[in-house]
Protein backbone atom coordinates (compact mmCIF):
# COMPACT_ATOMS: atom_id res chain seq x y z
CA UNK A 1 0.00 0.00 0.00
CA UNK A 2 2.53 2.95 0.81
CA UNK A 3 4.57 1.44 -2.11
CA UNK A 4 1.31 2.09 -4.61
CA UNK A 5 0.61 5.68 -2.59
CA UNK A 6 4.33 6.45 -3.66
CA UNK A 7 3.83 5.82 -6.87
CA UNK A 8 0.54 7.01 -7.43
CA UNK A 9 1.68 10.56 -5.90
CA UNK A 10 4.78 10.37 -7.99
CA UNK A 11 2.41 9.41 -11.10
CA UNK A 12 -0.43 12.21 -10.54
CA UNK A 13 1.89 15.10 -8.94
CA UNK A 14 4.87 15.22 -11.46
CA UNK A 15 3.62 16.46 -14.55
CA UNK A 16 5.57 14.19 -17.17
CA UNK A 17 5.41 11.37 -15.22
CA UNK A 18 2.16 9.84 -16.54
CA UNK A 19 3.05 10.21 -20.06
CA UNK A 20 6.45 9.38 -19.71
CA UNK A 21 5.06 5.38 -18.63
CA UNK A 22 2.84 6.12 -21.25
CA UNK A 23 6.12 6.21 -24.08
CA UNK A 24 7.34 3.43 -22.11
CA UNK A 25 4.74 1.61 -22.37
CA UNK A 26 4.00 1.88 -25.76
CA UNK A 27 7.42 2.29 -27.25
CA UNK A 28 8.07 -1.27 -25.27
CA UNK A 29 4.87 -2.88 -26.58
CA UNK A 30 6.19 -1.67 -30.43
CA UNK A 31 9.30 -3.11 -29.78
CA UNK A 32 8.03 -6.34 -28.11
CA UNK A 33 5.43 -7.22 -30.35
CA UNK A 34 6.87 -6.08 -33.44
CA UNK A 35 9.61 -8.33 -32.37
CA UNK A 36 6.67 -11.00 -32.25
CA UNK A 37 5.67 -10.10 -35.34
CA UNK A 38 8.61 -10.34 -37.62
CA UNK A 39 8.86 -14.36 -36.21
CA UNK A 40 5.63 -14.63 -37.32
CA UNK A 41 5.80 -12.99 -40.67
CA UNK A 42 8.51 -15.40 -41.38
CA UNK A 43 6.30 -18.21 -39.83
CA UNK A 44 3.57 -16.81 -42.69
CA UNK A 45 6.22 -16.78 -45.38
CA UNK A 46 6.28 -13.23 -45.77
CA UNK A 47 9.83 -11.98 -45.22
CA UNK A 48 12.91 -12.89 -43.98
CA UNK A 49 12.76 -16.10 -46.10
CA UNK A 50 15.91 -17.09 -46.57
CA UNK A 51 16.16 -18.21 -42.49
CA UNK A 52 14.71 -20.43 -40.29
CA UNK A 53 12.16 -19.24 -38.03
CA UNK A 54 13.72 -20.39 -35.12
CA UNK A 55 16.49 -18.53 -36.34
CA UNK A 56 14.55 -15.65 -36.54
CA UNK A 57 13.13 -16.26 -32.75
CA UNK A 58 16.71 -16.50 -31.37
CA UNK A 59 17.69 -13.25 -32.99
CA UNK A 60 14.23 -11.35 -31.73
CA UNK A 61 13.42 -13.49 -28.37
CA UNK A 62 15.65 -11.26 -26.01
CA UNK A 63 13.84 -8.02 -27.98
CA UNK A 64 10.71 -9.66 -26.94
CA UNK A 65 10.98 -10.45 -23.56
CA UNK A 66 13.16 -6.75 -22.38
CA UNK A 67 10.21 -4.89 -24.28
CA UNK A 68 7.47 -6.82 -22.43
CA UNK A 69 8.98 -6.07 -19.09
CA UNK A 70 8.69 -2.92 -19.65
CA UNK A 71 5.30 -2.78 -20.71
CA UNK A 72 4.09 -4.74 -17.67
CA UNK A 73 5.97 -2.49 -15.27
CA UNK A 74 5.12 1.21 -17.19
CA UNK A 75 1.42 -0.83 -17.60
CA UNK A 76 1.55 -1.10 -13.71
CA UNK A 77 2.42 1.78 -13.16
CA UNK A 78 -0.26 3.79 -15.05
CA UNK A 79 -2.96 1.05 -13.45
CA UNK A 80 -1.97 2.27 -10.05
CA UNK A 81 -1.98 5.79 -10.68
CA UNK A 82 -6.22 5.32 -11.45
CA UNK A 83 -7.32 2.22 -10.13
CA UNK A 84 -10.78 3.48 -9.87
CA UNK A 85 -10.94 4.24 -13.39
CA UNK A 86 -9.56 1.42 -14.86
CA UNK A 87 -11.70 -1.04 -12.18
CA UNK A 88 -14.93 0.40 -13.36
CA UNK A 89 -14.21 0.33 -17.22
CA UNK A 90 -15.80 -2.63 -19.03
CA UNK A 91 -13.21 -2.60 -21.60
CA UNK A 92 -10.18 -3.46 -19.32
CA UNK A 93 -10.77 -6.73 -17.58
CA UNK A 94 -11.74 -8.01 -21.40
CA UNK A 95 -8.16 -6.38 -22.76
CA UNK A 96 -6.01 -8.40 -19.80
CA UNK A 97 -8.23 -11.68 -20.43
CA UNK A 98 -6.52 -11.38 -24.06
CA UNK A 99 -3.12 -10.21 -22.67
CA UNK A 100 -2.68 -13.02 -20.37
CA UNK A 101 -4.20 -15.48 -23.54
CA UNK A 102 -1.55 -13.79 -25.73
CA UNK A 103 1.22 -14.07 -23.45
CA UNK A 104 0.57 -17.74 -22.53
CA UNK A 105 0.55 -18.61 -26.18
CA UNK A 106 3.32 -16.77 -27.11
CA UNK A 107 5.92 -18.56 -24.68
CA UNK A 108 4.02 -22.41 -25.24
CA UNK A 109 2.30 -22.92 -28.69
CA UNK A 110 4.23 -20.47 -30.61
CA UNK A 111 7.33 -20.94 -29.60
CA UNK A 112 7.10 -24.85 -29.81
CA UNK A 113 5.75 -24.55 -33.56
CA UNK A 114 8.61 -21.87 -33.88
CA UNK A 115 11.50 -24.02 -32.95
CA UNK A 116 10.17 -26.82 -34.68
CA UNK A 117 12.09 -28.31 -37.23
CA UNK A 118 9.78 -28.83 -40.34
CA UNK A 119 6.59 -27.62 -38.76
CA UNK A 120 3.61 -28.66 -41.07
CA UNK A 121 3.23 -25.44 -42.95
CA UNK A 122 -0.67 -24.84 -41.96
CA UNK A 123 0.58 -25.41 -38.94
CA UNK A 124 2.98 -22.91 -39.03
CA UNK A 125 0.56 -20.69 -40.51
CA UNK A 126 -2.24 -21.01 -38.65
CA UNK A 127 0.19 -20.40 -35.19
CA UNK A 128 1.09 -17.46 -36.19
CA UNK A 129 -2.37 -15.67 -37.61
CA UNK A 130 -3.24 -16.60 -33.75
CA UNK A 131 -0.58 -14.77 -32.69
CA UNK A 132 -0.83 -11.57 -34.32
CA UNK A 133 -4.79 -11.77 -34.12
CA UNK A 134 -3.81 -11.59 -29.99
CA UNK A 135 -1.72 -9.16 -30.14
CA UNK A 136 -3.47 -6.82 -32.59
CA UNK A 137 -6.53 -7.18 -30.47
CA UNK A 138 -4.51 -6.26 -27.13
CA UNK A 139 -3.52 -3.03 -28.63
CA UNK A 140 -7.28 -2.72 -29.67
CA UNK A 141 -8.55 -3.45 -26.47
CA UNK A 142 -5.93 -1.07 -24.99
CA UNK A 143 -7.21 2.47 -27.17
CA UNK A 144 -10.68 1.16 -26.33
CA UNK A 145 -10.23 1.17 -22.82
CA UNK A 146 -9.65 5.06 -22.82
CA UNK A 147 -12.22 5.25 -25.38
CA UNK A 148 -15.13 3.80 -24.18
CA UNK A 149 -16.08 2.92 -20.17
CA UNK B 1 -13.31 30.46 -39.16
CA UNK B 2 -10.38 28.53 -39.78
CA UNK B 3 -8.62 26.83 -42.59
CA UNK B 4 -8.33 24.13 -39.64
CA UNK B 5 -11.91 24.29 -38.86
CA UNK B 6 -12.98 24.43 -42.42
CA UNK B 7 -11.08 20.99 -42.24
CA UNK B 8 -13.02 19.67 -39.35
CA UNK B 9 -15.89 20.48 -40.59
CA UNK B 10 -15.89 18.42 -43.72
CA UNK B 11 -19.16 16.15 -43.67
CA UNK B 12 -17.34 12.79 -43.21
CA UNK B 13 -14.74 14.01 -41.14
CA UNK B 14 -17.25 15.23 -38.61
CA UNK B 15 -18.78 12.10 -38.13
CA UNK B 16 -15.57 10.55 -38.00
CA UNK B 17 -14.38 12.06 -35.28
CA UNK B 18 -17.78 11.70 -33.15
CA UNK B 19 -18.41 8.22 -34.20
CA UNK B 20 -17.98 6.37 -30.56
CA UNK B 21 -16.35 3.57 -32.66
CA UNK B 22 -14.68 4.98 -35.88
CA UNK B 23 -12.43 7.20 -34.45
CA UNK B 24 -10.54 4.40 -31.59
CA UNK B 25 -10.70 2.09 -34.28
CA UNK B 26 -8.81 3.85 -37.05
CA UNK B 27 -6.36 5.00 -33.66
CA UNK B 28 -5.99 1.38 -32.97
CA UNK B 29 -5.06 0.54 -36.68
CA UNK B 30 -2.16 3.33 -36.49
CA UNK B 31 -1.12 2.03 -33.15
CA UNK B 32 -0.81 -1.69 -34.44
CA UNK B 33 1.19 -0.13 -37.38
CA UNK B 34 3.52 1.05 -35.11
CA UNK B 35 4.47 -1.95 -33.80
CA UNK B 36 4.28 -4.22 -37.10
CA UNK B 37 6.34 -1.69 -39.06
CA UNK B 38 8.70 0.11 -35.88
CA UNK B 39 9.36 -3.21 -35.04
CA UNK B 40 11.18 -4.12 -38.72
CA UNK B 41 12.51 -0.67 -38.91
CA UNK B 42 14.10 -1.16 -35.39
CA UNK B 43 15.52 -4.67 -36.26
CA UNK B 44 17.05 -3.43 -39.92
CA UNK B 45 18.91 -1.09 -38.45
CA UNK B 46 19.92 -3.11 -35.45
CA UNK B 47 20.81 -5.48 -37.87
CA UNK B 48 23.01 -2.55 -39.92
CA UNK B 49 24.91 -1.96 -36.52
CA UNK B 50 25.59 -5.63 -36.64
CA UNK B 51 23.97 -6.05 -33.49
CA UNK B 52 21.89 -8.88 -33.84
CA UNK B 53 20.23 -11.09 -37.41
CA UNK B 54 23.70 -12.35 -37.85
CA UNK B 55 23.29 -14.97 -40.27
CA UNK B 56 20.53 -12.80 -42.24
CA UNK B 57 22.42 -10.73 -44.61
CA UNK B 58 21.51 -6.73 -44.57
CA UNK B 59 20.46 -7.27 -48.23
CA UNK B 60 17.73 -9.89 -46.97
CA UNK B 61 17.10 -7.86 -43.82
CA UNK B 62 16.56 -4.81 -46.19
CA UNK B 63 14.95 -6.43 -49.49
CA UNK B 64 12.47 -8.36 -47.85
CA UNK B 65 10.97 -6.19 -45.71
CA UNK B 66 10.78 -3.14 -47.99
CA UNK B 67 7.40 -4.21 -49.64
CA UNK B 68 6.10 -4.33 -45.79
CA UNK B 69 7.02 -1.20 -44.64
CA UNK B 70 5.89 0.45 -47.94
CA UNK B 71 2.37 -1.10 -46.92
CA UNK B 72 2.53 -0.14 -42.84
CA UNK B 73 3.91 3.79 -43.97
CA UNK B 74 0.57 3.87 -46.27
CA UNK B 75 -1.57 2.69 -43.46
CA UNK B 76 0.20 4.91 -40.82
CA UNK B 77 0.30 8.44 -43.16
CA UNK B 78 -3.72 8.14 -44.32
CA UNK B 79 -4.75 7.03 -40.47
CA UNK B 80 -2.96 9.49 -38.99
CA UNK B 81 -4.29 11.69 -41.90
CA UNK B 82 -7.93 11.23 -40.89
CA UNK B 83 -7.29 11.48 -37.48
CA UNK B 84 -5.73 14.79 -37.97
CA UNK B 85 -7.68 16.39 -40.18
CA UNK B 86 -10.69 14.80 -37.90
CA UNK B 87 -9.65 17.33 -34.90
CA UNK B 88 -7.67 20.00 -37.16
CA UNK B 89 -8.85 23.12 -34.75
CA UNK B 90 -7.25 20.82 -32.26
CA UNK B 91 -4.08 20.05 -34.11
CA UNK B 92 -3.23 23.41 -35.64
CA UNK B 93 -2.24 25.48 -32.60
CA UNK B 94 -0.77 22.23 -30.89
CA UNK B 95 3.05 22.46 -31.07
CA UNK B 96 3.69 18.95 -30.83
CA UNK B 97 1.92 17.87 -33.93
CA UNK B 98 3.80 20.49 -35.94
CA UNK B 99 6.99 18.97 -34.04
CA UNK B 100 6.36 15.69 -34.97
CA UNK B 101 5.52 16.85 -39.01
CA UNK B 102 8.85 18.73 -39.08
CA UNK B 103 10.56 15.13 -37.93
CA UNK B 104 8.44 13.45 -40.46
CA UNK B 105 10.09 15.63 -42.84
CA UNK B 106 13.41 14.71 -41.60
CA UNK B 107 12.71 11.46 -41.64
CA UNK B 108 12.04 12.00 -45.66
CA UNK B 109 15.40 13.63 -45.97
CA UNK B 110 17.19 11.05 -43.86
CA UNK B 111 15.88 8.66 -46.79
CA UNK B 112 16.73 10.62 -49.20
CA UNK B 113 20.90 11.17 -48.18
CA UNK B 114 20.64 7.52 -46.93
CA UNK B 115 19.02 5.29 -49.36
CA UNK B 116 21.69 5.53 -52.43
CA UNK B 117 24.45 5.42 -49.56
CA UNK B 118 22.71 2.74 -47.26
CA UNK B 119 19.96 1.06 -47.85
CA UNK B 120 20.25 0.43 -52.07
CA UNK B 121 23.60 -0.52 -51.53
CA UNK B 122 23.52 -3.26 -49.05
CA UNK B 123 25.09 -5.96 -51.48
CA UNK B 124 28.60 -3.69 -50.80
CA UNK B 125 28.00 -3.52 -47.09
CA UNK B 126 27.63 -7.20 -46.82
CA UNK B 127 31.02 -7.94 -48.58
CA UNK B 128 32.68 -5.30 -46.17
CA UNK B 129 35.26 -6.52 -43.02
CA UNK B 130 34.04 -4.03 -40.94
CA UNK B 131 31.02 -1.36 -41.20
CA UNK B 132 31.31 1.69 -42.93
CA UNK B 133 30.57 5.18 -40.44
CA UNK B 134 28.06 5.93 -43.12
CA UNK B 135 26.34 2.94 -42.32
CA UNK B 136 26.45 3.42 -38.49
CA UNK B 137 25.12 7.02 -38.68
CA UNK B 138 22.42 5.92 -40.92
CA UNK B 139 20.61 3.09 -38.62
CA UNK B 140 21.39 5.73 -35.36
CA UNK B 141 19.95 8.63 -36.81
CA UNK B 142 17.31 6.27 -38.34
CA UNK B 143 16.76 5.33 -34.41
CA UNK B 144 16.53 8.75 -33.45
CA UNK B 145 13.96 10.20 -35.67
CA UNK B 146 11.40 7.49 -35.51
CA UNK B 147 11.77 7.20 -31.64
CA UNK B 148 11.50 11.66 -31.55
CA UNK B 149 7.89 10.96 -33.86
CA UNK B 150 6.80 8.43 -31.49
CA UNK B 151 7.50 10.56 -28.52
CA UNK B 152 5.55 13.51 -29.93
CA UNK B 153 2.60 11.39 -31.44
CA UNK B 154 2.06 10.58 -27.52
CA UNK B 155 2.92 14.25 -26.19
CA UNK B 156 -0.12 15.64 -28.54
CA UNK B 157 -2.66 14.49 -26.50
CA UNK B 158 -1.29 16.68 -23.68
CA UNK B 159 -1.53 19.92 -25.17
CA UNK B 160 -3.54 22.00 -24.30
Amino acid sequence: MILQNALVDALNDTEWAFPLAECVHIGGFAIGVGSIALVDFRMLNLGLRHESTARILRYTELWTIFALVFVLFSGAMLFLSQTGVYLVNQVFPIKMYILLAALVYNFTIHRKVATMENPPPMLSKAAATVSLLLWVLVVFGGIFTGFLE
Amino acid sequence: MTIAHTIESIGFLSDFSESVLAYPIVLSTHLTCIALFGGMILMTNLRLLGLTFGSVTNTQMVTSLRPWKRVGGTIMISTGLLLAASEAGKYAPNPFFWTKMIILGLIGVHGFIFRPLVYNRTEELDRAAVIPTRVKVAAILSLVLWTAMFVMGRLIAYWE
